[in-house]
């Protein structure tokens, strides 16, 4: 038997390849390093590999090939760009999980036990967030860019398990924290299941794995419907669970509650761009051809999610509950452009992406600064006032409020403007009125916040704006400041992914 | 053209029935272990399957590697650890579970229905062609060459795992383990000398010897720190007043 | 430099300056702000002068490119009818800054807030106007919700916080629809032509329009702006803003604001859907006679002060739309005319209100009694701000109240002789709290009131100044609003009904 080496290209595969090194430099710092330094040394190592994966990444950004590793991974320009939009949230991201406020000290003691007691006095870090993050960071670069299904699942697990251990990991009401992990992580692995089960009908459908050759199979014709049919609804379960698209959303409010609000916002802004990513991968490539099978089923997940997410967030009344209803809502918007299936529709989803991740990212940094002496309070009810006590944080939120609200001037004016007219145009029109209508709904609840610390006086609890830190402080000012710019000039970013944006086959 | 022989049609529908009925009863058995040991048939029926298709490797490494090792692994923990009691299975939001089973029901009967109408519609191309320089030839050739970059992500993974379980489970000493010899000065330091010579065994000078009952201290009071302390947390504690020994004479004179 | 981008850069340039004076310094900050305001008047008097109001193409146009991929241009320039109300818009911010010297102080936060909201929300009132760009129109006309919020609910008075919420969401909810017809209008653009947002461009489209499609589309514009202008029944929301909002923002509310509604009828309705527009006339003149008729009683039977003249403007605001949809030159004319009147008689009787509020302190009409001999010179004011709200020939409002009427009537006699009506009803809601508050005996808590001072009479002043001047002699404003509003109606294939005895079927 011969036996041909593979060939891998490193130099597409390297931003990858960097995280990971990252991700097994900060496990050895673990095992080895002094625990005086390692969350100065683990923060170190975390941002230089994100920036030298971004650099990396920059340094390939013209290239493409179906061939990065054997057929496993697609190097793309829309590839490029996902993975660029992670990365950038990931380093933002990483700047809020450096404060460490938010975690527990010690994952394995039990709530409320003298043991936690005597970890917190002992100011114990869990500094493996940093390498997990890593990890999932790892698995998030591949998620978009894979192109079997293959590596599609073990990409999928990799950005999940590192995600369900972090949401356990809160350092307050750590019982919620610990149930919303395991929610999460059974619901995943359920997801992955139907997923898997998809992989298998898919392989017998077209008798491949691999995107082209489904998409082979469904132009030839020659294969059973039936088969097809399960693979495409299972393989969209698994993937709808990700993102959090209803029916599949019954985890996101609880696991945003409970994990670590640092984590909630990387969570919520990363898997978000690396699950679309995938969706539109796997919709535009494999499935592009058979169309009219999931078109229906999708566009009515597309309208029960945006109207679902927009009517609940009303009853919230919990801050990170309703920015995961929002996020429901979001997710929505966003099957709009899976389902324009089109140019202009992948080029709205990735600037949705980018401007809906840097504006999510930014919320939960203003949400891990409103505490009081037990730490974080979530509560609406107590954020009343807030404008009063800290004007400029209450006004930054407010600005990332009206952004997911789609006011213009902000970017996410831009990105509902671009991914309805997408949908639009390739004749759903139903979407585009169900999603005007419950963008309608969806600004009653920002604009309740709003209120609530504009208008309302506040409430003598204790409930304080602490200082931020530096780099928290780099989060939020960045994030608010991208959200701006997009919303004035996002011609040169507009410009960059229509130039760029394509699926190589 | 793959036929399916008689033989392989006899033992399918023999084993598959008993491979779904064990994975429901996994669910509905109270006690972990009953679950594991029904999870443990599921995983050889399916190597069953997996060898009768040809897929020798696939079959032993299902038996030696989930069987064989993460399933007994399991089923130390839950010796060692001791839980074996079933959780509660309380109904937050009332009328969930006959409409969560219904829902079941009716996706399970339309997965029928549609599978039950497919057909595969071309040549399978069936393990012996896949198998002809050798199965685990061919697994190998596809792991390392067309499938070698996912193969070297799920080490990752695997790293990850590891990583979680660490995480989860490894407990940080706040205060360095003492010594023996430390121990044994806090003995003979501490306000009585009552456990200087160690504590008693279960069941000493009680009416039994078992591990779960607890022994009788010299006033006949039942001394519930003989017993281990984890059959304490499991609530395996006898209760020790039905074995005090009322009828002996508590008073005791001391004498110089 | 472009007049119009220039006069829009000033209040900013001026928020700028307001913004890095120390809040403590509040009398530098109203100055600031004064001269700003007073800077850009003149700016918008010098504009006036060199327009040419015999060429009925836009001018001061400036275009550049802002967003090139969906064809979005910075695009300004005027013809008569937004120069109208520009100039409106430019006069009455400085007047309301000086009247309102002291609003600002009463509020939740600074004065200084006060004032930055107020000069970014003239730039954006010029904008809105000036823009010949949907795309840009759309920016302008959402965004100037956001000041306005925050001006009603952070300076005004009683339920302010829920008044401006309501404000918020209907406009929002109007904006939301109007964003479904533009999504619309750039996507059959697309087809015809290549994307563009340009209103010269889009007003050829609807020749490649189904009826339906244009219907929808009108609606969807329609709607927003009959929020905006408000016509019943979609006015609930004015009269709560305007009486909880300070009198500066109730006059850039209905003075400004809600013409935007009714410029937008002309600009967009009229001219992107002309079919769409004929089908509805008939039912908009049933809404807009309705208005007439309902605003009036409402106003009759109001016992507050700041309601009476809201529902008063509901009424007005019947009357513009009538005229606008009457589809004749004059009726045009007529309704151009009347948003400028109506711009100063509202603001003169929203100051002279606001100052008989503060003095007295309480809104309600019963309260005051006598004032002509106490405050003389704040009682004729008033006097003749309602007299001109009433349409007394002589005064500016009768001009454009018969315009309208003669134009409706060569067209619709039915509906016209119907809006007599409301004549006769203004009368009654104009001089019942004139005799009230003004004549009779000087009830008690009146006595002691003290008269306008000198910074109020330099306010009030060039306000009553235009009323009356205008009313003798609009020759100059109609001469430039004649031939935009023929202009408008002959590129769409409007005419005249040819006046004969028998006219009006």
């Amino acid at each position: 038997m011969t036996f041909t080496a593979p060939v891998l290209n490193y130099a597409q595969l390297a931003p990858m390849l960097i995280v990971l090194g990252g991700a097994l430099i900060g496990v050895l710092i673990e095992a080895f390093g002094p625990r005086a330094s390692r969350h100065a040394s683990q923060l170190f190592i975390t941002v230089a590999s994100l920036v030298a994966a971004f650099a990396a990444l920059v340094r390939v950004r013209n290239q493409s090939s179906v061939d990065a590793a054997m057929g496993s991974v697609g190097f793309d320009g829309a590839g490029v760009l996902l993975q660029g939009t992670i990365l950038i949230i990931a380093l933002l991201s990483v700047f809020l999980i450096a404060d460490q406020e938010n975690f527990t000290a010690l994952a394995a003691a039990v709530p409320g036990s003298s043991e936690e007691r005597e970890s917190l006095q002992l100011d114990l870090r869990v500094t493996e967030v940093y390498p997990l993050t890593l990890f999932a960071v790892a698995g998030m670069l591949l998620f978009p860019v894979s192109t079997d299904l293959i590596t599609l699942f073990v990409a999928l697990e990799m950005l999940s398990l590192p995600l369900y251990l972090m949401a356990g990991l809160s350092r307050r009401r750590r019982l919620m924290s610990q149930e919303s992990a395991l929610k999460y992580f059974l619901l995943g692995a359920f997801s992955s299941a139907f997923l898997l089960f998809g992989v298998a009908y898919l392989y017998g459908y077209s008798n491949s794995v691999t995107f082209a050759g489904i998409q082979a199979s469904i132009t030839g014709g020659s294969g059973n419907d039936v088969f097809l049919l399960l693979g495409i609804a299972f393989i969209s379960v698994g993937l709808l669970f990700k993102v959090g698209a209803v029916p599949f959303h019954a985890w996101s409010p609880d696991v945003y509650q409970g994990a670590p609000t640092a984590i909630t916002g990387f969570m919520a802004a990363a898997t978000k761009v690396a699950a679309f990513g995938a969706i539109l991968r796997i919709f535009y490539v494999a499935f592009a051809n058979a169309e009219w099978q999931w078109k229906p089923a999708l566009v009515l997940i597309a309208i029960v999610t945006m109207v679902f997410g927009s009517v609940v967030a009303i009853t919230q009344r919990d801050v990170k509950r309703m920015l995961a209803y929002s996020s429901i809502a979001h997710a929505g918007f966003l099957l709009a452009g899976v389902i324009a299936l089109s140019k202009s529709g992948l080029d709205a989803s990735i600037f949705y992406l980018f401007a809906y991740g840097i504006a999510t990212v930014g919320a939960f940094g203003v949400v891990t600064l409103v505490r009081d002496s037990a730490g974080e309070v979530t509560d609406l009810n107590r954020w009343s006032g807030l404008g009063k006590r800290s004007p400029l944080v209450a006004s930054v939120f407010a600005f990332f409020l009206l952004a997911f609200a789609g006011i213009p001037l902000t970017s996410g004016f831009i990105g509902k403007f671009s991914i309805f007219s997408a949908a639009y145009e390739t004749g759903s029109t139903a979407i585009l009125i169900a999603g005007v209508l419950s963008s309608a709904i969806a600004a009653f609840f920002y604009i309740r916040v709003i209120v609530l610390m504009f208008f309302k006086d506040p409430v003598e609890d204790g409930t304080s704006v602490v200082i931020p830190s530096a780099l928290t402080t780099t989060t939020i000012a960045v994030t608010s400041l991208i959200t701006l710019i997009l919303g004035i000039f996002p011609a040169p970013l507009i410009n960059f992914i229509e130039s760029s944006a394509f699926f190589i086959r | 053209m793959l036929t399916i022989q008689t033989p392989e049609a006899v033992m399918f529908w023999f084993l598959a029935p008993l491979a779904v009925i064990s994975a429901i009863g996994m669910l509905l058995v109270k006690k972990a272990v009953h679950s594991a040991l029904l999870l443990a048939w599921v995983m050889i029926t399916l190597a069953i399957f997996y060898i009768a298709q040809d897929a020798l490797f696939l079959g032993i490494v299902q038996i030696v590697v989930y069987t064989g090792a993460v399933m007994m692994l399991f089923l130390f923990i839950l010796m060692l650890v001791g839980v074996d009691a079933s959780d509660s299975l309380t109904e937050t939001i009332r009328g969930l579970r006959p409409i969560a089973i219904t829902a079941a029901l009716g996706f399970g009967g339309l997965l029928v229905s549609l599978i039950g109408r497919a057909t595969l519609g071309r040549e399978a191309a069936g393990l012996v062609d896949a198998n002809s320089e050798g199965n685990v030839q061919a697994l190998a050739k596809l792991l390392f060459s067309t499938y070698v970059w996912p193969f070297e992500v799920v080490s990752a993974l695997l790293i990850t795992a590891a990583l979680g379980a660490m995480v989860l489970a490894h407990h940080q000493r706040s205060v360095p383990r003492a010594t023996q010899r430390e121990q044994a000065i806090a003995r003979f330091r501490g306000a009585s000398l009552g456990s200087a010579a160690g504590l008693p065994n279960p069941g000493v000078f009680a009416r039994h010897n078992a591990v779960d009952v607890p022994a009788l201290l010299p006033d006949g009071s039942a001394a519930p720190n003989s017993i281990s302390a984890t059959l304490k947390a499991r609530g395996d504690m006898l209760e020790s007043t039905q074995f005090e020994l009322s009828e002996v004479d508590n008073t005791v004179t001391e004498e110089k | 430099m472009n007049a119009l981008t220039s006069m829009m850069l000033l209040p900013l340039l001026g928020s700028l300056l307001v913004a890095v004076i120390p809040s403590d310094q509040t009398l530098r900050i109203k100055q600031a702000a004064l001269g700003t305001t007073l800077l850009v008047a003149i700016s918008g008097v010098m504009a006036w002068f060199k327009f040419d109001s015999a060429n009925t193409s836009f001018q001061f146009v400036q275009i550049a490119q802002w967003i090139p991929s969906f064809g979005i241009n910075y695009a300004v320039g005027v013809d008569g009818l937004a120069l109208v109300l520009i100039l409106m818009s430019v006069l009455l911010a400085p007047v309301v800054v000086l009247a309102g010297w002291n609003e600002s102080e009463g509020g939740r936060w600074s004065a200084k807030v006060f004032y930055i909201l107020i000069l970014v929300l003239e730039t954006m009132m010029i904008g809105v106007f000036a823009a010949t760009d949907v795309f840009l129109f759309y920016v302008f006309f959402e965004a100037m919700l956001i000041p306005v919020y925050f001006l009603i609910g952070g300076y005004g008075s009683g339920e302010r916080a829920a008044a401006a919420v309501k404000f918020l969401l209907y406009s929002l909810f109007g904006g939301l629809l109007m964003l479904a017809s533009i999504i619309g209008l750039y996507v059959i653009s697309g087809t015809h032509g290549g994307h563009t947002f340009d209103i010269g461009q889009l007003s050829e489209l609807h020749k490649f329009m189904s009826p339906t499609t244009q219907n929808l589309l009108f609606l969807g514009f329609f709607i927003a702006f009959a929020i905006k202008a408000p016509v019943w029944p979609l006015h609930t929301w004015l009269p709560d803003a305007a009486a909880a909002a300070t009198p500066g923002t109730s006059v850039l509310l209905l003075g400004v604001l809600d013409k935007v509604g009714t410029f937008g009828m002309i600009r967009f309705c009229l001219t992107l859907f002309p079919d769409a527009s004929k089908t509805f006339t008939p039912v908009i003149l049933v809404f807009a006679v309705i208005s007439i008729l309902y605003g009036a009683f409402l106003a009759i039977g109001a016992r507050d002060i700041k309601r009476l003249i809201a529902y008063t403007s509901i009424s007005h605001f019947g009357f513009i739309t009538m005229g606008i949809f009457a589809m004749t030159t004059q009726g045009h004319s007529g309704a151009t005319l009347y948003m400028f009147n109506h711009g100063f008689s509202t603001a003169a009787l929203f100051l002279v209100a606001g100052w008989m509020i503060s003095r007295r302190g309480s809104s309600t009409i019963a309260d005051f009694g006598g004032l002509q001999r106490v405050t003389p010179v704040m009682a004729w004011s008033f006097f003749i701000a309602g007299m001109s709200s009433l349409a007394l020939p002589g005064l500016s409002s009768f001009v454009s109240e018969f315009l309208v009427l003669v134009g409706t009537y060569t067209r619709y006699p039915v509906a016209a002789v119907i809006a007599t009506f409301g004549i006769v009803l203004a009368a009654l809601y104009i001089l019942i709290p004139v005799q009230k508050a003004l004549h009779g005996p000087t009830t008690p808590g009146n006595e002691n009131l003290p008269d306008l001072n000198l910074r109020e009479k330099i306010a009030i002043a060039p306000v009553i100044a235009v009323i009356v001047a205008l009313g003798f002699y609009p020759a100059p404003l109609l001469n430039v609003i004649n031939p935009a509003s023929a202009h408008v109606l002959e590129v769409q294939g409007f005419t005249d009904p040819v006046p004969s005895e028998s006219a009006g079927k």
